[in-house]
């Protein structure tokens, strides 16, 4: 499996240098940049500025030393837009806290979309099943950009109990409000995902044999029917995962969480170039590692793939 | 002495195009030791028969009639008190060894947990019985092979293990749906052999389904022949091979390539089996049988005869002239 995970990690370089190339170029294809304005800096203060960011070297120069910084200094350069701030300070800033309320997000989702599904599956029709339909129902009309409003309305404005933006170095009350609006519509998919994978798992001929075997309900279900009842649900979540510790724009920009989404946003409306290309190359790296985990817990439960990976 | 009887077991099930009848009207007994063959084409209801005696039909099935187990019915049993004979008194041998294993589980923990379950056997004292058993199947190389998963082993091996799991709790009686179709001829007879060996040793009980008679000819006490859900024909296994009375019988045993009464051409039964929805209000074997009358159209014959040999035919064989 380790061996495994480290084929999987040295085939990930020519992908993301092929990465890395790719946007660079696309970046400079885009009309203006980083210093342009309403009103054009003289000549010389210009010349002076596109000096200091090795902005006047030829591209391929400029490529190389970029591609250079980051293997050998783990450096992404200084952002173009704000001055005395390096891409790694940025992020630096920006990602513990998409990190932490996508972690929250990540784990509200499947704290209490799994076991609703579960509930409404073995329970067809019964309350909790209709709670769950509705939930879901509820989640399509009210997408995040629609909850967070009516979340804020409600519990800060009328009940005053939580904070309506802000992030205060990660206070648990600060959190709530964001992953929940980030995770609800996810929360209502894990939800109706698992019902279906569970009831379809119920009536495989293996359970039927857990049950001839007199075994209780209860240990057919955790022994035998969970972990298969999962595999669909892990598929769906590892680009959510991603999703959710990268920040939605959305949520960072509605709940001002100072989060890498609100960097995003800021680094396209400015053209910085470095922060882009350092937040691009982020999320490829995030994409990769999620997805190798997802593709590791997949093996963890099924032989099957196991045994393909060896 | 009888361990199991079904009286007028019938069993349906409902569906959104209407009241499927699977079983009607059965009725056996399984003597301590005994095998009895349960005999018919595929859609008969042999499995669901099997089923439901360890109460493990589809969530719409409804039944009707009684099947003992030492003095209490069976298909009114609560789920806790079931689980109490199922594996350990009764278990069941499942048809498809390719579906009916848990791939994501290894083949130990899968042939442990009912020892675990009826005999609060853990540990070392497990493992050496989930040895024994697959020993006792000739399962090579056991103890090498008790972390594996069911993908790792063939077929034939998968159908050992489903056999081996039924044996875990030393039941008194095993429902055998089909042990061996999902194998090639020699290891068909392998596994019978094996089936009858184990039975001996330890004088379990029985009921063995298939719808192949090649395989009933040298294993089975008792045959019943299912045909639609209901008994065609019951009789002592030899009596029904020299002397079959239904028509439908002697068409099964005609299409039997190895059986010595069986002589001359080889040959299929024309047609397909009646729809059980609605189901026509004669004979259900009528539309395929030679000899039909008028009669036979029209009313279902009673299962009638001596209680060693039952037919229901309106027309059997030995009153042909
Ligand atoms: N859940 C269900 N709903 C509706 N009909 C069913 C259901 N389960 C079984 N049946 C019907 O019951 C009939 C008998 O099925 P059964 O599985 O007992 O056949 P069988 O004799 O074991 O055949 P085979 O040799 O193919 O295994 C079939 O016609 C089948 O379509
Ligand atoms: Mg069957």
């Amino acid at each position: 499996m380790l061996k495994y995970s480290l084929r999987r990690s040295l085939a990930v370089v020519p992908t993301l240098l092929s990465l890395i190339i790719i946007c660079f170029f696309l970046m400079r294809l885009a009309p203006g940049g980083p210093f342009t304005s309403e009103r054009p800096l003289p000549p010389a203060i210009m010349a002076n500025v596109l000096e200091r960011y090795g902005l006047d070297q030829p591209l391929h120069i400029q490529l190389w030393t970029y591609i250079k910084n980051i293997v050998f200094h783990f450096d992404f350069g200084p952002s173009f837009s704000q001055r005395d701030y390096t891409v790694n300070d940025l992020i630096a800033a920006g990602f513990p806290v998409t990190l932490t309320y996508g972690f929250w997000s990540a784990v509200f989702v499947l704290a209490l979309g799994i076991p609703l599904g579960v509930v409404a599956a073995l329970r067809q029709n019964s309350f909790w099943d209709y709670i769950m339909t509705g939930f879901a129902i509820f989640s399509q009309i009210f997408p995040n950009f629609v909850l967070a409003p009516l979340l804020v309305l409600l519990f800060t404005l009328a009940l005053g109990w939580l904070p309506g933006g802000g992030w205060n170095g990660g206070h648990w009350s600060y959190i709530i409000m964001p992953a929940v609006a980030l995770g609800t519509s996810y929360l209502a998919n894990v939800a109706r995902i698992t019902r279906s994978s569970l009831l379809e798992i119920l009536g495989a001929p293996y359970i039927r044999t857990a049950r001839a075997k007199g075994l209780p309900e209860r240990t057919i279900l955790i022994r035998h029917a969970l972990k298969p009842t999962l595999l669909p649900v892990i598929s769906y979540m590892s680009p959510v995962f991603v999703y959710m510790i990268t920040g939605s724009v959305f949520v960072d920009v509605f709940f001002s969480t100072g989060g890498i989404g609100q960097k995003f946003i800021d680094a396209a409306y400015t053209r910085d170039y470095s922060v882009i290309l350092g937040l691009a190359i982020l999320y490829s790296v995030l994409t990769f590692v999620l997805n190798l985990l997802v593709d590791l817990a997949y093996a963890a439960i099924d032989p099957k793939v196991r045994s393909g990976l060896k | 002495m009888t361990l199991l009887q079904a009286e007028n077991l019938s069993i349906e099930f409902q569906t959104p195009d209407g009241v499927v009848k699977a079983v009607n009207d059965v009725s056996f007994s399984i003597g301590a030791g005994e095998t009895v063959a349960l005999v018919g084409e595929s859609g008969s209801g042999k499995s669901q028969i099997a089923l439901s005696v360890l109460g493990l039909l589809a969530g719409n099935a409804r039944t009707s009639g009684t099947v003992t187990y030492q003095g209490k019915n069976l298909l009114e049993m609560q789920q806790n008190e079931l689980n109490s004979i199922r594996a350990k008194e009764i278990a069941m041998i499942f048809q498809d060894p390719m579906t009916s294993l848990n791939p994501y589980m290894t083949i130990e923990r899968q042939l442990n947990e009912s020892l675990e379950q009826h005999e609060g056997l853990k540990g070392a004292a497990a493992r050496k019985r989930v040895l024994e058993a697959m020993d006792a199947v000739r399962i090579p190389d056991a103890k090498n092979r008790l972390k594996a998963y069911p993908h790792e082993f063939s077929g034939g091996m998968r159908q050992r293990i489903v056999i081996a799991m039924a044996l875990m709790c030393s039941p008194k009686l095993i429902l055998a749906d089909e042990p061996t179709t999902a194998l090639d001829v020699t290891v068909q007879a392998q596994i019978m052999a094996l089936l009858k060996e184990i039975q001996r040793e330890s004088d379990m009980s029985v009921l063995l389904i298939t719808h192949d008679l090649g395989v009933v000819a040298g294993a089975c006490e008792k045959t019943l022949v299912l045909y639609a859900g209901r008994v065609m024909e019951q009789a002592g296994t030899l009596d029904l091979f020299e002397t079959p009375s239904h028509p439908y019988t002697r068409g099964l045993l005609r299409a039997v390539p190895n059986i010595q009464d069986a002589v001359g051409d080889l040959r299929s039964i024309a047609g397909q089996p009646p729809n059980q929805m609605v189901p026509p209000p004669g004979c259900p074997f009528a539309p395929r049988c030679e000899n039909r009358t008028e009669q036979c159209d029209r009313e279902l014959p009673p299962l009638v005869g001596d209680i060693r040999h039952q037919r229901a035919c309106w027309r059997p064989v030995e009153e042909l002239v």
